[in-house]
């Protein structure tokens, strides 16, 4: 059973990784967030396959999945859906916008007004829309794939921190490799998500995030979490300490982390794998961000020996 | 106003309403029957409220006026009992008062406080080890009562354990401080009332003995240095009676009236004495009595012991614990008598009346045999010829017991013979005097020699032209008496602690429970005297034999080293505190191997797991030492977060205990190729 998982789930990252070349790790981590039942935010340049690999990642799900491109006249019902008068019926009728899929791709987030962000962002929290009093469930399972740019690029609204703890992680893609970037230009023109074989289906999903609870916390790694958070609070050197969501975050993740791997028990691996894309964009101030300063979660990271008791 | 109820399943409180109510039973004698019944209801509400049944504490006003009650009869019954008493029975008055209020922590504490201080109470009724395991039993008791009322959810096993820690921890300091801090006198006077007299006594009326003769009780013990005494040779002196009414002997009264004359002026007995000598330690069990024991003729240096007109040893104070004491023992040395005119006035009174048979039979011999030998000789073979038996069950003799003796019953016990041949000597005009003490022994090895109460003896001294000589009519009747001991003695009616069958001294015939009442009885003579033995003498002998000679800057020296000594101990305690923590198994041997790794100079950075230093350092270590380190890097991982049975967590520790070995075999063969970092 669970060797059945493991491979399906290895087979989603060879899947990906035939069109996101030499970017492994990042796809196991994206796979991971939306495992463990969290959004995701992928935040890089243009250019960079975000919006590839938000695409693969529905595709290797077998979801259904749309788009909404971010814009900074995007208004709530652009995404949400309107209520439009039958005059036949005589009745007011609920037309679902694009955030009534299994996985919405919001594309380029942060270029949208306040007001929309936060639409979102409810609807992600809470898996229903309210339209006019009424209540709107959204499909389940429902992930949401943010992407955004880095905040100095004209034309953007930063997310504000309250906002970015709705994530569960935040990756980044970055460059290519030499190899990697040579091999993609070698390869016949694909870069169509719809190449990619739908691996995992809604039922293996639902198996695999039940799992995902059970995998067994030693004590010893509840210390190494809490001694990174506490770390992150008592330290001068973060601008935002970790909140107790955020603890729990990075055990979630880091569970989730273990079944990708293939492990029913945690290691301090584990976490150090998951910690920079489930604490980094917590720790930043949301406003002086830069993604080339040095990452605040591998100075948290280095200071603390997950083997100390 | 009823207050709610701090007792509930509170362990604290019940093992201190239980150390209470043992420590209560073990002091039953002391204690007034009212003292004892209020403890029994204060400990009948503790429980109730324990389990409880009662939900509310007893209001305040009751409480205060039971309290001025118990205190106004306390005053009216305890007024006489003494300061220690009185002391005693107030104490424990107050704790089941204080029990019966128990709240508070302050209450508790104080109970517990006085607790230990009423243990310390009972070591001065009883010491012997049985109650002195019994009283370090409840104080145990006690502290697992504190540290129960510390952690109270605390599992009983781990407080046991915790609690015995401390107690062993605490055992080599109270060795030392036994060792060394001063012994102090008795700060007040031991009250005699209430305690029973045990052993001989001033008096003896025939018969007297042989009830002596059915206890198995302990009288003294003997540690010879060098020669031990043969059976026919252990005749231990007790007291010397020499006053008869026709019934009884007893002390006499110018005898005892005389040496107190001669102790108030401090003038000891001091006869000439030479010869072989028998040198042995003696430790009395306690009597409540002056009189010690000695064979003929006893000296002792000890200090508090007095050398009396009549070859007896006689303490200063009474036996209230066990007393030791040195004794030389000059056995060749003849008694001469230490005032012949006394002695000779006193020991030939007889009474005027009474026996007539007796006295009839004495003058008619007297005229037969006129030379005092022949005398001797006479009432000798009469004894041994009418055939007169040793029974431990004479008959009683109410009217003219020395008549009924020797022309009736012709049975009796030692006293009887010795009554009744002290008697007839003076009778015939020979000063004679009865002495009682112990005959015989039991030799433990080549240690010591215990006398016991069973062992209690009388016999005859007469005073010929050389001092006083021993006689002992029992043995020409009962020859076994001397050479095998009072138990082969009566066999013949299989009268010996007839009273008592399951005394183990009864049962020496069945052999493993004569080992045991061997065992028990050296277990006895060590704690006699190496513990309660260890006096101010010994002490000195103790410090003298480390210092040499003591003078006020080497004792000053020696309390400095002490309390070094002490400190040294306790830091030893703390140390793990002080230390690094030591790690868990698993932990340790993977740190060994991060050491062993960290000498060829590839160092885990602080913040990596084990897994991934495992994949930078084995592309830095050879082949062979890679394999074993990653497989002990992968174990200590699984070990550590892998929930796994108790077994497989073993065999891993096993496993990686002899990867590690390997490893450090495998480095030392071929050395890392790493260079570059």
């Amino acid at each position: 059973m669970r060797m059945a998982m493991q491979n399906q789930i290895q087979q989603a990252v060879v899947e990906i990784s035939q069109l996101i070349i030499g970017k492994q790790r990042e796809i196991k981590l994206a796979l991971t967030c939306l495992l463990a039942g969290g959004h995701l935010l992928i935040e890089d340049l243009p250019g960079m396959g975000k919006t590839t690999l938000s695409h693969a990642l529905a595709r290797v799900f077998g979801l259904d999945f749309s788009r909404v491109q971010f814009t900074s006249d995007l208004l709530p019902a652009d995404m949400l859906g309107v209520n439009i008068f039958n005059s036949q019926t005589q009745a007011f009728v609920f037309h679902p916008g694009p955030l009534f899929s299994q996985v919405v791709l919001a594309d380029e987030i942060n270029r949208a007004s306040p007001k929309t962000q936060s639409a979102l962002l409810e609807a992600m929290e809470e898996r229903q829309v309210s339209l006019d009093g009424e209540t709107h469930k959204l499909p389940s399972p429902f992930f949401v794939i943010g992407t955004q740019n880095p905040i100095h690029q004209a034309g953007t609204y930063p997310l504000p921190e309250s906002q970015l703890d709705r994530f569960l992680m935040r990756i980044q893609l970055g460059y290519p490799s030499w190899q990697a970037e040579k091999a993609m230009l070698q390869q016949p023109m694909q870069d169509n998500a719809t190449t990619i074989k739908p691996v995992l289906d809604e039922t293996l999903l639902a198996q695999i995030q039940q799992s995902i609870p059970k995998v067994h916390a030693a004590e010893g790694i509840l210390d190494y979490i809490l001694r990174l958070v506490t770390l992150s609070r008592e330290s001068e050197q973060f601008p935002n300490a970790l909140s107790p969501r955020a603890t729990k975050a990075l055990l979630q993740a880091a569970r989730s982390w273990a079944v990708v791997e293939g492990r029913d028990y945690l290691i301090p691996e584990d976490v150090q794998a998951v910690l920079p894309a489930v604490a980094e964009h917590r720790l930043r101030s949301a406003l002086t961000d830069h993604p080339t300063q040095t990452s605040l979660s591998r100075i948290l990271l280095e200071q603390v020996d997950p083997l100390a008791a | 106003m009823p207050r709610l109820n701090p007792s509930a399943h509170n362990k604290a409180h019940l093992l201190l309403t239980l150390v209470l109510l043992c420590l209560t039973g073990s002091l039953y004698q002391p204690l007034q029957l009212w003292i004892l019944v209020l403890v029994l209801c204060s400990v009948a509400i503790r429980l109730s409220l324990y389990m409880n049944w009662q939900k509310h504490q007893i209001s305040l006003r009751t409480l205060n006026l039971l309290a001025i009650l118990s205190a106004i009869a306390l005053a009216y019954f305890g007024w006489q009992l003494g300061l220690l008493l009185g002391m005693l029975n107030l104490l424990v008055m107050a704790s089941s008062l204080k029990l019966m209020l128990l709240g508070s922590r302050r209450d508790y504490f104080q109970l517990v406080g006085v607790q230990f201080f009423l243990l310390g109470t009972g070591l001065v009724f009883q010491q012997n080890i049985a109650f002195s395991l019994f009283y370090a039993v409840l104080a145990l008791m006690l502290l697992l009562s504190l540290a129960f009322h510390i952690s109270p959810s605390t599992r009983f096993v781990t407080q046991l354990k915790r609690v015995g820690k401390l107690c062993l921890q605490a055992l080599p300091l109270s060795l030392l401080l036994f060792l060394v801090i001063p012994k102090l006198g008795p700060l007040w006077q031991m009250p005699n009332a209430g305690s029973s007299k045990s052993g001989l006594s001033e008096k003896v009326t025939p018969g007297d003995i042989a009830n002596l003769a059915r206890s198995a009780d302990l009288a003294f013990r003997a540690t010879f240095s060098g020669a031990v005494p043969k059976e026919g040779q252990r005749y231990w002196r007790a007291l010397v009676l020499e006053e008869f009414d026709g019934r009884s002997w007893q002390v006499h009264p110018y005898r005892s009236k005389f040496r107190e004359r001669m102790q108030s002026s401090r003038f000891s007995f001091a006869p000439p004495v030479a010869g072989p000598t028998f040198d042995y330690q003696i430790i009395a069990q306690p009597t409540q009595q002056k009189w010690l024991y000695g064979l003929d003729i006893a000296r002792s240096d000890a200090p508090l012991v007095y050398h009396s007109h009549d070859y007896q040893l006689i303490s200063q104070i009474p036996l209230q614990s066990t007393f030791s004491y040195q004794v030389r023992s000059y056995y060749n040395t003849p008694l001469v008598a230490a005032y012949p005119g006394i002695d000779d006035n006193i020991n030939l009174q007889v009474p005027k009346n009474g026996n007539p048979r007796t006295r009839e039979w004495a003058a008619k011999l007297l005229q037969e045999h006129p030379d005092p030998k022949d005398y001797i000789a006479a009432i000798e073979s009469y004894f041994t010829s009418n055939g007169f038996r040793y029974t431990l069950r004479p008959n009683p003799m109410p009217v003219d017991p020395v008549d009924q003796f020797l022309f009736d019953d012709r049975a009796g016990f030692c006293s009887h013979y010795a009554s009744a041949m002290t008697y007839l000597l003076r009778l015939g005009g020979i000063p004679a005097r009865m002495v009682t003490g112990y005959l015989g022994g039991e030799m433990r090895g080549e240690a010591y020699m215990s006398v016991h109460q069973y062992d209690a003896h009388a016999w005859v001294e007469w005073l010929s032209d050389t001092g006083w000589q021993r006689l002992d009519p029992t043995v020409l009747v009962s020859p076994m008496r001397l050479d095998f001991g009072l138990e082969q003695a009566v066999a013949y009616e299989n009268s010996f602690l007839a009273d008592a069958p399951f005394n183990l001294a009864a049962l020496k015939n069945i052999a493993w429970l004569n080992q045991v009442r061997l065992l028990l009885a050296d277990m006895d003579y060590y704690w006699s005297r190496m513990v309660l033995g260890f006096d101010r003498q010994n002490q000195q002998a103790l410090l003298r034999s480390i210092l040499g000679q003591l003078t006020p800057g080497r004792l000053a020296l020696f309390g400095l080293a002490v309390v070094a000594l002490i400190a040294l101990l306790l830091g030893l305690y703390q140390l793990k505190q002080w230390l690094p923590h030591r790690h868990a198994p698993a932990t340790r041997y993977y740190q060994k191997a991060l050491t062993m790794l960290a000498a060829q100079g590839i160092e885990r950075p602080e913040w990596q797991g084990p897994q991934d230093f495992s994949e930078v350092a084995t592309a830095q270590l050879s082949p062979q030492a890679a394999v074993y380190f990653k497989q002990l890097s992968a174990l200590y991982s699984s070990h550590q977060y892998r929930p796994a049975s108790a077994q497989a967590q073993k065999q891993s520790l096993q496993k990686m205990r002899l990867l590690l070995k390997r490893l450090k075999k495998a480095l030392r063969t071929a050395p890392s190729f790493r260079q570059q970092p």
